[in-house]
């Protein structure tokens, strides 16, 4: 049995041993790594959700902008860059940044409201209070590589500092979906690394990370038992050493 | 002179493969004692990673459990007018209209208080009793087992659920992995969903950072410490392969070849005899 242990052990290093030096080396760096600066949000400040002091009143009444869009869901008075808008969901998914579908509507003129560029970079602008300006900008669809589980489209600026920090914002719903820089990224390299997410789908559970995980069951379970083996035997001696 | 020659060709043998077998040796030992003492993190790394990635994360996280219903306001049914509303609650905040089960609701805060109103009388459905939240856990719930029983948590929730969210139902359903899903008292939302395998894949976490504390920190000195052993274990594990593998492959291969070259080399020969 013990010849059989020892190939199963052997071959199975062959087909692995680099991914196990991969995880054990991006375990040690997550390990050692500063979690506060791998979040990203060196340069973001928290914008106050401040509700416009602007009465109930003087918005326009929910039922009327209901009437205008018979297919919502959900109606939210929210108010962004502290003006007031009503956000409606027209396509409601379990989580956020799975995919949704919005209409934001002013909640004094009643006018359609889009997240255009000028609109979106303003909206960046304010969560923003690193030393860099606006450098570029850019409209993505989904995959968004620093942000793999938002599946909406999304605004990207980009801004001018020593972190190369992105913004991101909705283009649906206008939410600050959050902010990126290279400490982000650095973590993220060694998180696609460690969950073997090869093909950048912001995923553990794909095909070559759950058949390597097999294959290290196997790995290690042969290794268990050539280590007991080794003991039984008497070969742990100090003198070998 | 015989002898000799056999011996040279010995010693020159050893001089080439010196350096080859110190590293081999060297490697062996280090993989040989370092995983006595730390191949059991090995295995548990592999059990608590196996079982990470085998589960679907989504499935993990009870998204399965729960639709997202999809049914639309019907603006005519808001028969208690925003302005009524207004009048009564003049310090209400952040408004939403939604639905509860199939009924059109107004939410909305009164500082950090929530609350539901039915939009079509102005009755106020906050908080919930047991039978609102029992009946909204069914309709949401994807399962087919029946409700348990439900029980209000207003205070010291269990590691698996945050506070922010109390007071909360939780309504157990009768399936597999006993899944509950926890309906806020004050804004009739689902605020979470558990089962069983959660808190498994929890401790699966925990083991696999080698956390042992109750804070989830992977900053921690232990794991530090273990993995910086584990990688020259992996490291002079991988020498080994090359030398018990590899190698061997590779010298295998290239004896094959010249043995295939000898055999050609032969029949060539042969034939050019004949001619």
């Amino acid at each position: 049995m013990m010849p059989w242990i020892k190939k199963i052990h052997q071959w199975a290093s062959l087909l692995i041993g680099l991914q196990i030096l991969i995880w054990v080396t991006s375990g040690l760096i997550f390990n050692v790594i500063d979690h506060k600066k791998a979040r990203g949000n060196a340069y973001r400040q928290t914008v106050i959700a401040e509700q416009s002091t602007l009465a109930n009143q003087a918005r326009l009444p929910v039922e009327s902008v209901l009437k205008l869009y018979p297919a919502t869901l959900e109606l939210n008075q929210v108010s962004i860059l502290a003006q007031p808008y009503y956000l409606l969901t027209q396509k409601q998914a379990l989580y956020r940044h799975f995919v949704n579908s919005y209409h934001i509507v002013d909640a004094i003129t009643g006018e359609l409201t889009l997240v255009d560029e000028p609109f979106a970079k303003a909206i960046a602008k304010a969560s923003y209070n690193g030393p860099g300006n606006i450098k570029s900008v850019a409209l993505i669809a989904p995959p968004i590589a620093d942000f793999l589980k938002n599946k909406n489209p999304s605004w990207q600026i980009n801004f001018a500092d020593d972190l190369a920090t992105s913004v991101y914002v909705e283009q649906g719903s206008g939410r600050l979906v959050g902010h990126s820089n290279s400490d982000k990224r650095f973590a993220d390299f060694f998180f696609m690394l460690h969950f073997m997410d090869y093909g950048s789908v912001g995923s553990f559970n794909t095909i070559q990370m759950i058949l390597f995980a097999f294959i290290t069951l196997w790995l290690m379970l042969s290794g268990l038992i050539w280590t007991l083996h080794i003991l039984r035997k008497g070969q742990y001696r100090l003198k070998n050493f | 002179m015989e002898n000799n020659a056999i011996k040279a060709t010995q010693t020159k043998a050893k001089t080439i493969r010196k350096k080859p077998l110190k590293i081999f040796k060297l490697s062996h030992k280090l993989h040989k004692w370092l995983m006595l003492f730390i191949g059991a993190q090995f295995v548990i790394w592999s059990v608590t990673g196996a079982y990470m990635v085998f589960f679907d994360i989504d499935y993990i996280h009870g998204d399965s459990l729960i639709v997202s219903p999809q049914s639309k306001i019907k603006a005519e049914n808001l028969t208690y007018s925003s302005l009524a509303l207004f009048q009564h609650y003049p310090r209400a905040k952040n408004l939403s209209v939604g639905m509860l089960i199939n009924r059109e609701v107004y939410r909305f805060n009164i500082a950090k208080q929530a609350f539901i109103i039915d939009a079509q009388n102005g009755e106020p459905l906050s908080p919930l009793n047991k039978s609102t939240a029992m009946n909204i856990a069914k309709h949401l719930y994807t399962g087919d087992g029946e409700v348990l029983n439900a029980k209000l948590i207003t205070t010291n929730p269990h590691f698996g659920l945050s506070a922010r969210h109390l007071p909360v139902w939780q309504v157990n359903f009768d399936n597999f992995a006993s899944p509950s899903l926890y309906i806020s008292v004050n804004n009739g939302k689902v605020v979470s969903k558990r089962h069983q395998l959660w808190y498994l894949f929890d401790w699966m976490f925990r083991l696999h950072i080698m956390d042992y504390g109750d804070d989830e920190d992977v900053s921690n000195w232990l794991l530090f410490f273990i993995t910086s052993l584990a990688f020259f274990a992996v490291f002079s594990g991988l020498i080994l392969t090359y030398f018990k593998v590899i190698k061997p492959i590779i010298i295998s291969g290239r004896k094959n070849r010249d043995s295939a070259k000898k055999v050609r080399r032969k029949k060539t020969l042969s034939f050019g005899d004949k001619s």
